[in-house]
């Protein structure tokens, strides 16, 4: 198995690395280089900071042309981590407008709610879409390590599964080989660790 | 629903673990005493959150705590947050470089909040936790800087309302009167402030038992309760407070997926 986590100088990638280790992963190749990138058997998009910045990171690096070959030609599996969740979407409101990578149908707005503290920092639960690949073997409601200002909500029926913080949004979605995740796995305790060995056997 | 939080703070001076009294710094032992005496792997699997504080009095050396913080990190599965001495764009970027999730500022938000607004900017508010020293006297809430040694003129109502302006993401409020006693938190002033900020609350200073976490948890509007206390929770004191805390039915996270 060789899993290349896209670096593009956004946040700590160090836990989604030795987590990748941990659970058994030969490679793990830290990289934003197009044939890394191609020769990958799965994709992992961090990302922790502000939506724009991440966006001009990417484009200053191609990353766009080189995800959407080996995500949407070559049918790579992905999966977005939190801000790189939301870069997998339509676009975001945060620091102005912003278009995503458009890779599933989701718009990221600044989470709302009466009375909620903002940001939604730590373990929230999951209501899990019954048909999910990425929670198999956790129990029915389980904790997730989140920490983010902004919100994914879709339309479309992107195999979402469900947090409520204020209002309820996107906690997760697996639509086909591109999946994402608002929390943290890496920081989410054996919780974490199970749902990214499922993102390695399933996808 | 939102879990609220159980936190353990390491405070680190010159290559050493320390436990603090009042600011005042014992030596406990380094970081292969902290690895043969606390399993760190194991008992993060216990704690929501870490947070490794650099408390060196004189001159700081960052890239040696780097390095610290990097060590402690290794195959621990939870959320760090590392500050002390941070002064500089520069000086996060190596922290965060080191495993850290998040950054602790402290002295910086008061001295150049121009660099703190620039911070928020490049890592969003949910990566910054603002740290804020404070004694209770007759005058009122007084707040200090520079490892409690400097008093500013704000009041810590003004204090606190000026960190929520700067864009941090959430507040670890530690009272220096109550740090390392084990008497429990200051509530009272917890209870005075609390309801100012709309941003997350972590209280610390005080915590010596489980029956003051749990307290802490219990209170509305506190977010996480933090303990620094190297002696009391030694061993598997953490690990046998938390489950005993879910026990009771306490609205803290449970991890129990077999990976």
């Amino acid at each position: 198995m060789n899993i290349v986590v896209i670096d593009y100088g956004m946040g700590n990638i160090r836990s989604i690395q030795s987590s990748l280790l941990y659970l058994g992963v030969k490679s793990v190749i830290v990289s934003s280089d197009r044939n890394d990138i191609l020769k990958a058997d799965k994709i992992i998009l961090p990302g922790v900071g502000a939506f724009g910045e991440a966006v001009r990171e990417i484009k200053k690096r191609n990353l766009e042309k080189h995800l959407a070959e080996a995500v949407l030609k070559d049918g790579k599996p992905i999966l977005g981590i939190c801000l790189g969740m939301q870069l997998l979407g339509l676009s975001s409101e945060e620091g102005g407008f912003n278009k995503g990578l458009n890779f599933v149908n989701g718009v990221v707005t600044k989470l709302y709610g009466e009375g909620i503290k903002i940001p939604h920092v730590g373990f929230n639960q999951i209501q899990v879409n019954e048909n999910s690949r990425l929670y198999n073997g956790l129990n029915s409601e389980p904790d997730f390590y989140f920490t983010h200002s902004f919100k994914m909500t879709s339309e479309d029926d992107i195999g979402a599964s469900h947090c409520v913080y204020g209002s309820r949004f996107v906690a997760s979605f697996e639509n086909n080989n591109v999946a994402g995740v608002q929390f943290h796995p890496e920081l989410s305790q054996n919780n974490g660790l199970r749902l990214l060995k499922n993102f390695i056997e399933r996808f | 629903m939102l879990r609220k939080r159980i936190i353990f703070t390491l405070i680190h001076s010159d290559g050493y673990f320390m436990q603090s009294r009042n600011f005042r710094l014992q030596k406990v032992g380094n970081l292969l005493w902290l690895e043969k005496n606390y399993k760190f792997q194991h008992i993060s699997f216990s704690l929501d959150e870490l947070i490794i504080l650099d408390a060196t009095r004189n001159q700081k050396n960052l890239s040696q705590f780097a390095s610290i913080v990097s060590g402690v990190v290794n195959d621990v599965f939870i959320p760090v947050a590392a500050g002390g001495g941070i002064r500089s764009l520069a000086d996060a970027d190596l922290l965060f470089k080191s495993g850290a999730d998040k950054i602790v500022l402290n002295s910086l938000q008061y001295e150049n909040p121009l660099i703190v607004r620039e911070l928020v900017e490049k890592y969003g508010s949910q990566s910054i936790i603002a740290s804020v020293d404070y004694k209770s006297t007759a005058e009122g809430h007084l707040v200090y800087v520079n490892d409690g040694s400097k008093k500013i003129e704000y009041s810590l109502k003004e204090y606190l309302t000026y960190l929520e302006d700067l864009g941090v993401g959430e507040i670890y409020l530690n009272s220096i009167d109550k740090d390392g006693t084990g008497f429990g938190y200051d509530l009272e002033t917890i209870l005075n402030v609390k309801d100012l900020l709309s941003i997350p609350l972590i209280i610390a200073g005080g915590a010596g038992n489980e029956k003051h976490l749990l307290e802490g948890l219990k209170t509305d509007g506190i977010a996480a309760v933090a303990t620094a206390n190297l002696f009391n929770f030694i061993g598997d004191g953490l690990p046998n407070a938390r489950n005993h805390i879910i026990s009771l039915g306490e609205n803290i996270a449970n991890w129990n997926a077999n990976s």
